[in-house]
């Protein structure tokens, strides 16, 4: 704190008798200095001293005598000498305490009437100012309590009437100056952690001179003897009283015999007045640092327009000189200023920093997992197996877990060490802000550390940095300390928690020990049996899936539709059998390449894509023609096998196999009723019958079942260019379509040789027999 | 048949969700030691822990614990994976084919009912010449319809009980392997963790204690100058 230069105190010294008197309050060294005989006028001693002396020359006198008696008289001369100066020290003693005393005391009444004339006379008239001084009156705001104080210490002690020299004036005055020294701390730290005030108004008002003129006038007219010439000349006497109070009282306290009633007391007063300043003094340190610190302290959101606002050619000047001083440090061009035990704590506070909220984010992330896990509720199941004791038990402990012992684990985690570590990271922010600030300070101070005579906003800049490295030095210690203790004690807590999770769960299994038909099996053989039985179900599982599948899905055999046997017989030739599809309804192509198909139309597979890659539209093979066709509409067609029993296929079926020998006998003997005569297009027959037959390996080729054709019904010519046919009765087929192209009529020949005309769709292909003699 | 049907779709919904709960929770269960793991290692790889030989002998601590936890908590959900994940994948693996199983059975019954329909219509019929015919043939179609419908129907009624009731046996020991991997790991826990709240937390403090000291802390902080108070 700038103190303004103290100005010459006034003479407060009592105007006293002897004029060689020494200045009592600079220079106590000189007391020393009574025993020199120079000073014989000087003893203000009764007349016993004198008369002492006389006697003393008298025996001197008396001596010349004899010889013997000569030492004796010397040593008793030398003792009533060293009596009398005894006598003579305790009176100078005894003198000097009364003369410290009436000093302090008046002293202390010509204080209490400045204080009374600033605060009344001065403040009055400073106020009545024209125009009105700005920000004066707050100047005087702590001065009355200090007035108080003081008139109560005189009050105190011109109510018991006692004269100084009275030894229970001092301890009056010991007591009451120690049943005031409470309030005096009181008074005294608020007054003097404002008194920077009054420095920077006077500063400020000096500025206008026509002002300053007129302040300086009325001090002069308060009192006149002390040519005042600034408002501080008053106002800063308490900042000089306080300090002065353990000065006079241990002058005093010097002066005064041990013997003395009032001694301890003293001393005690003494140590009082001292501790008071020291603890004015810590209090006014802290207030100045926390006015600094809250400036800084904080992190200011500032909107991109506030910041512009704030711009100005000060701050633009003081910004760029912090950066070219920054930029000086780190090519070397200047020195830092480094302070080692400083970026000690720095990097200590950084590395908690990094800590705490590495941590924090950690816990978090395990709290959400947990969260997680209590969302997976696996006790809530119902396999319908209400009894089953292990399922009973695991869903209990389950539920268990999930309800309240997970659940109070985490509720303890969030209180005991989430919360608390948010708390912690939210305190980060003050040092933090402080930390930078102080570095730009820094750059500042060390602008203009070489300067020997600075401004006062320099002299101040400087302070501010001396001031945060100084708080920085002091607190940072402490705030690293406290928190890694903290830090410390959260982790034992975690474990802490730990632990009582565990134990909730096992004594929870407790309860189920009994119940559980292998718990007695020791953990490598409880293990063994698990996967073992495990294993056998799953094969056992297994084995049923095959039995069903195999079982269920047993092969299809379907028999070719008399309509398709033809276009089978071509794919057949051109395609492998497993490309052959079967259309599971009617397909009408709606895009240029697309078929269209009618239900159970066969074609072969020849792309399972088309050109673009979609897999949902197939290239397929119609019998000459070829297009698209939707895969979904396409079945596999399994064509009755050649031999021995049929493959696996995933199609629903019509017969079983070991039943079609039964129909081959029978279907002989089927006699197709007659239809009607009008020859029906092939493509719409809806009543052929289907004749599911099973072939037998035919002689020729066993992949390729051999067609025979045979008459459906029984055809009665009309002409001579029709032959009759009979139910059942094979032909060869000469022609599939008449002379004209007309593919409703088919030229066959007959068993019997003869040929002729017969509508196709009364013909129908049935693979060979081999009790059928193949027509040759 | 339709019972059972019934049954089995609640038992593979049932299921399915165990399933999924199960593993969902496992991976969050792993996930959690982790990331618990993880709250050590930092610690302990911050050069914070270098500055007090105490301290870092309880990080160290700390982290050592974590790690076995970490293993344990490995080990249990391996032995979960084994003898309840893969064996309840596998239980409603059985489904699709068993659903299959019916709907052909039910496609067989439809062709079935279908077939036998014709048959009634004809033999309602006036039994004349192209009738019987008609009737001989669709009897004969019939018969391989029906013989297939009643081999699968006895298939299915045969199988499905069986399946539905295996599963008890099925999954006696995958709940029981539950229950004891549960039961070791937390015995474990208990045991690492005891130790470690010895050697690094204060003994016998209640929850309002512990509250009382931290906030006696970070009060003792929010009193230093350099701290914002908000």
């Amino acid at each position: 704190m700038e103190v303004p230069p103290r100005p010459q105190p006034p003479t407060l010294l009592l105007p006293l008798d002897r004029p060689m008197m020494p200045d009592l309050l600079h220079d106590h060294t000189q007391l020393d200095d009574l025993f020199s005989p120079e000073d014989d006028d000087f003893f203000v001693g009764s007349d016993e001293s004198s008369d002492l002396l006389d006697c003393n020359s008298s025996v001197l006198n008396m001596s010349i005598c004899s010889q013997d008696s000569f030492i004796e008289l010397k040593e008793q001369s030398d003792e009533v000498q060293r009596k009398s100066e005894e006598e003579k020290s305790q009176e100078i003693q005894a003198q000097r305490q009364n003369l410290a005393l009436q000093e302090l005391l008046e002293s202390e009444r010509n204080y209490l009437r400045m204080l009374q004339l600033s605060s009344g006379f001065i403040r009055e008239n400073l106020l009545k100012i024209q125009p009105p001084l700005v920000n004066v009156d707050c100047l005087f705001e702590h001065l009355p309590e200090v007035v108080s104080v003081t008139s109560r210490l005189l009050d105190s002690v011109d109510q018991d009437q006692l004269q100084p020299r009275d030894p229970n004036f001092l301890q009056n005055f010991c007591n009451a100056f120690l049943s005031l020294s409470s309030d005096m701390e009181m008074a005294y730290k608020e007054y003097l952690s404002n008194y920077n005030q009054v420095t920077t108004w006077e500063v400020n008002c000096k500025q206008k001179e026509a002002l300053w003129d007129q302040v300086v006038k009325v001090l002069k007219s308060s009192a006149p003897e002390l040519k005042a010439s600034s408002l501080s000349f008053f106002l800063v006497m308490p900042v000089q009283r306080i300090a002065r109070y353990p000065l006079l009282l241990q002058t005093i306290l010097k002066h005064t015999d041990p013997s003395h009633p009032a001694y301890a007391l003293l001393e005690k007063t003494a140590h009082t007045s001292v501790n008071i300043n020291c603890r004015i003094n810590e209090y006014k340190r802290i207030r100045e640092f926390r006015e600094v610190a809250n400036k800084y302290k904080k992190t200011e959101t500032l909107s991109i327009k506030d910041m512009i606002n704030r711009l100005n050619t000060h701050s633009i000047f003081k910004k760029t000189a912090r950066l070219s001083q920054q930029i000086k440090h780190e090519t070397g061009i200047v020195p830092k200023l480094v302070d080692e035990e400083f970026d000690a704590l720095e990097g200590f506070f950084y590395l908690l920093e990094k800590c705490i909220l590495e941590l924090l984010e950690n816990v978090e992330t395990y709290l959400s997992h947990l969260q997680a896990f209590l969302s997976y509720k696996t006790e809530e199941f119902d396999l319908y197996m209400d009894a089953q004791r292990e399922a009973v038990c695991y869903k209990e402990i389950t539920t268990a877990l999930r309800q309240w012992i997970l659940p109070t684990f985490e509720k303890r985690l969030r209180a005991l060490i989430h919360k608390p570590l948010c708390a912690l990271r939210d305190l980060l922010v003050g040092p933090r802000n402080l930390i930078r600030k102080r570095l730009d300070k820094l750059l500042d101070y060390e602008l203009i550390e070489a300067k020997s005579n600075l401004s006062y906003e320099e002299q101040a800049a400087a302070n501010t940095y001396k001031t945060m490295n100084t708080l920085l030095l002091t607190e940072l210690p402490r705030f690293n300390t406290v928190s890694l203790q903290l830090i410390w004690r959260l982790l034992g807590t975690f474990s802490c928690l730990h632990r009582d999770l565990a134990s909730d769960m096992t004594q929870l299994f407790q309860t189920f020990a009994t119940q559980l038909p292998h718990s007695g099996m020791s953990s490598s053989a409880f293990w063994d049996w698990a996967e073992a039985a495990v294993m056998e179900g799953m094969r056992k599982l297994q084995d049923l899936c095959q039995t069903v599948e195999e079982a269920l899905s047993a092969p299809v055999s379907m028999p070719v539709h008399p309509c398709w046997a033809l276009r089978y017989h071509q794919l057949c030739q051109k395609h492998p059998q497993e490309r052959i599809f079967e259309a599971t309804c009617g397909v009408v192509g709606s895009r240029d390449l697309d078929l269209s198909l009618i239900k159970g139309e066969l074609v072969a597979v020849v792309s399972e894509r088309d050109s673009k890659g979609d897999r949902r539209r197939w290239l397929v093979d119609a019998g000459g023609k070829r297009g698209y066709a939707p895969a979904s509409k396409l079945r596999q067609y399994q064509a009755p096998p050649a031999e021995g029993p049929p493959p696996p296929s995933p199609q629903p079926n019509r017969a079983d196999t070991k039943l079609e020998g039964r129909h081959l006998s029978k279907s002989l003997d089927r006699r197709p009723s007659p239809l009607s005569l009008s020859p029906l297009s092939p493509s719409a027959s809806p009543s052929s019958p289907v004749i599911p037959v099973k072939p037998r390996a035919p002689p020729l080729s066993p992949a390729m079942p051999i067609f025979q054709v045979v008459a459906a019904y029984p055809f009665t010519a009309r002409g001579h260019r029709e032959v009759s046919l009979g139910a059942g009765e094979p032909v060869r087929v000469l022609e599939p379509h008449d002379k004209k192209g007309n593919p409703e009529w088919s030229l066959v020949q007959t068993q019997g040789g003869q040929s002729g005309y017969v509508p196709s769709n009364y013909l129908t292909t049935v693979p060979q027999m081999s009790y059928l003699r193949p027509y040759p | 048949m339709m019972i059972v049907s019934f049954l089995s779709h609640r038992l593979e919904d049932q299921t399915k969700k165990l399933h999924k709960d199960m593993k969902k929770s496992t991976e969050a269960d792993l996930a959690m030691s982790k990331a618990a793991v993880k709250i050590s290692t930092d610690l302990l790889s911050n050069p914070l822990c270098e500055q007090d030989q105490a301290f870092l002998e309880s990080m160290t601590a700390l982290d050592t614990a974590m790690k076995r936890m970490d293993a344990f908590n490995q080990e249990k959900v391996n032995q979960i994976q084994k003898t309840v994940i893969d064996p309840l994948k596998k239980y409603s693996g059985i489904f699709p084919s068993l659903n299959m199983a019916v709907k052909r059975r039910e496609q067989a019954l439809q062709d079935y009912k279908r077939l036998q329909a014709k048959v009634e219509k004809y033999e309602d019929k006036e039994k004349t010449g192209p009738i019987m015919v008609k009737l001989h043939q669709a009897r004969e179609e019939l018969r391989p319809v029906r013989e297939d419908f009643e081999a699968k129907n006895k298939q299915l009624l045969d199988e499905m009980p069986k399946f539905y009731h295996s599963r008890i046996d099925y999954f006696q020991p995958s709940f029981e392997a539950l229950i004891r991997a549960q039961v070791a790991y937390f015995t474990e826990m208990y045991n690492i963790f005891n130790d470690l709240t010895e050697q690094i937390d204060q003994a016998g403090l209640t929850d309002e204690q512990r509250e009382k000291e931290t906030e006696a802390k970070l009060n003792e902080l929010r009193a230093l100058s350099i701290v914002a108070d908000d």
